[in-house]
């Protein structure tokens, strides 16, 4: 079994240390960062301080080098993003770090997508994403589509103010079966609803599955307007994304 | 005045209102309007407010005044029709006329969608890149989200001397999310803290115009959000940036200060009291037994009734039940935690002056009312 000190880089050993509570998540952290190369373990670093120049020219020479994009994805940037939404979840960090952080992983991310696309990887599943009708936010769900995306979905993202017809049109278009509604506000959460009772209308509710989340969203509003299932965070989004997946592949 | 106190001597009254009957406590002798002031002050009630300090319009109440959104945020007459239903239809001890956050932005030339009837104005566009480009229009208060606002709240001072106006204004930290971006405000406060100092510093007079502008036109206290919500930020971030700036607000507001700050709250609640709020309006997230332990006596607390799950998706049994356990933690008075969704029945909204009346009625030491003795005859009403 790894130990914290197989991690070469000091930094990410000390933010296991410090930040990390659930003995599962310790175990697996230090089982993925003893695992990856130093190079991998220094582009999480540059994520977690949000350095966005440092991330850019790491992910080039790393790509340069001939390090695979899916490693550097997924031992660099992914792998980075999984210590600041721990460190978030449990109060350590708040919103603007995870900006900061989410700043420099696109900024890795533009490198490593084009190529991804182009060998013709198979995303686990489609997700419309929006934000619901009335409602302009959409921090957490931008956090949310950028782990997604690492976490080898394929987004539509709708933006804000999603009418219950533009999200039915959305999935009608990209034959997707996962949806994503975000909300910030009390007054805008009840759009939920109606976006789910637009999909029973057009007689799609059976085959889709939502995914609900937001400040003031509870699991058990999510429950009340027909949702599937309720991701607190962007974490909990892509394994919340990833068994509602199972259920409709 | 003589007149009105000798109610004291009578049973229960049903005072009819457009058809619904409020049933009024023996021996009330606040009205809605003192008795919200005493509240907010923590001082003495005959029975504990229920109030708005936030929106509770719903989409019954714009068909009860006739006055519908979007018209209505952009017209005195009609946001003043439907501001009143809050007292008139809920029996509420205060009104807040301004519905929406677009108030200061709209008229710092932010790019404001006004919204359809079931859907709240937002602003859609961010004007602003740099402090140093940033400047008061000299018609600021003349601009139409203020000239609503304002005239508005001038009605409804007219049309109930007794009832409580509540003004809202959007503090810099808040004005700053419309017109700078939430994304990129958030984001500065650690790449550039300067920055947003210097945006916090700019923004900030335009705040204070409209919180005395308000109170000019006739509101008696003024709801300020700002908001630094755990969601988004530490409880350090509301102390580095804010904290000096508010305890400035608080005394050069010249009226009485609510204070707003969304969500679970209880981390920070304590620089809101330091900053000198003489009220915080907190949400459903925070226990009232925990912020009131926290508060003391330094700064009263109102709110804290659940709008997603209570007061939306719930029953008027299930709201009076809700209030009444928010009651039993002994806070100054209950209000929806926030804007209450549009399609909130107004029916289940009723519950909260009924059972801020039924539990005081219960309350009464030695048989009195809530607390403390009327005042002498001559000096009431």
């Amino acid at each position: 079994m790894a130990q914290l000190s197989d991690i070469a880089n000091e930094f990410i050993r000390s933010e296991i240390e410090e930040f990390l509570e659930r003995p599962e998540e310790i175990e697996r952290n230090v089982a993925l960062f003893s695992r990856v190369s130093p190079a991998m373990q220094d582009i999480a670093e540059a994520l977690i301080e949000g350095d966005n120049v440092a991330v850019d020219r790491m992910t080039r020479e790393a790509l340069d080098g001939g390090v695979g994009a899916l490693e550097i994805m997924d031992d660099g940037l992914i792998a980075g993003m999984g210590i600041v939404g721990i460190k978030f979840r449990e109060g350590y960090v708040f919103v603007p770090e995870v900006l900061v952080s989410a700043r420099a992983m696109k900024a890795g991310m533009a490198h490593i997508e084009p190529i991804l696309a182009a060998s013709g990887v198979d995303p686990i599943g489609t997700v419309i994403m929006g934000t619901v009708q009335g409602d302009l936010h959409d921090i957490g769900k931008n956090l949310c589509i950028m782990m997604l995306r690492g976490g080898g979905f394929t987004v539509i993202d709708l933006g804000v103010n999603t009418s219950p017809a533009e999200f039915v049109a959305a999935v009608e278009e990209h034959h997707a079966h996962l949806i994503g509604m975000s909300a910030l506000l009390t007054t805008t959460m009840p759009n939920m609803a109606k976006t789910v009772e637009a999909f029973k209308d057009a007689g799609l509710r059976d085959s889709v599955r939502f995914m609900v989340g937001g400040a003031p969203v509870t699991p058990e509003f999510g429950k009340d307007v027909g949702a599937d299932g309720y991701g607190k965070d962007a974490l909990a989004c892509v394994e919340l994304a990833k068994k509602l997946a199972v259920e409709v592949n | 005045m003589g007149g009105a106190w000798k109610g004291l001597a009578i049973s229960p009254a049903k005072v009819k209102r457009r058809g619904e009957n409020f049933t009024r406590l023996t021996g009330e002798w606040m009205t809605p309007r003192r008795r919200f002031l005493s509240a907010l002050y923590g001082g003495r009630v005959d029975k504990v407010p229920a109030m708005t300090l936030s929106s509770v319009i719903t989409l019954d109440s714009m068909e009860i005044a006739d006055a519908w959104f979007p018209e209505a945020h952009l017209d005195a007459e009609k946001m003043a029709r439907l501001a009143a239903t809050a007292h008139e239809e809920l029996g509420l001890d205060t009104i807040m006329p301004v519905f929406h956050s677009q108030l200061e932005a709209d008229a710092l030339d932010a790019a404001t969608w006004w919204g359809t009837v079931d859907n709240w104005p937002a602003t859609d566009d961010h004007v602003l890149t740099d402090p140093e480009d940033f400047k008061i229009p000299s018609d600021y208060l003349k601009r139409p989200s203020f000239e609503a606002a304002l005239g508005a709240i001038r009605l409804l001072r007219k049309r109930y001397p007794d009832v409580g106006i509540v003004g809202k204004v959007y503090g810099p930290w808040s004005v700053g999310y419309h017109l700078v971006g939430i994304e990129n405000f958030l984001m500065d406060t650690i790449l550039d803290p300067d920055k947003i100092r210097r945006y916090l510093e700019v923004l900030l007079p335009a705040s204070m115009m409209s919180a005395h502008a308000q109170l000019e036109a006739g509101a008696d206290a003024v709801m300020w959000a700002d908001h630094a919500n755990r969601e988004l930020v530490s409880p350090e971030t509301y102390r580095d940036f804010l904290l000096e700036m508010h305890k400035g607000v608080t005394v050069e507001m010249g009226g009485p200060s609510i204070f707003h700050c969304c969500g679970e709250t209880t981390d920070r609640i304590d620089y809101f009291a330091e900053a000198g709020w003489d009220c915080f309006h907190f949400e459903s997230q925070v226990d009232p037994h925990v912020a009131k332990e926290i508060a003391g006596e330094r700064m009263s607390l109102m709110g804290n009734i659940n709008n997603p799950t209570t007061l939306f998706s719930g029953t008027y049994e299930d709201t009076y039940e809700a209030c009444m356990k928010v009651l039993e933690a002994g806070i100054n008075g209950i209000a929806p935690e926030g804007s209450v969704p549009l399609g909130t029945k107004i029916d289940v909204l009723r519950a909260l002056a009924d059972s801020a009346r039924d539990y005081s009625d219960t309350h009464r030491p030695d048989g009195r009312l809530v607390v403390h003795d009327p005042p002498p005859a001559g000096n009431g009403g």
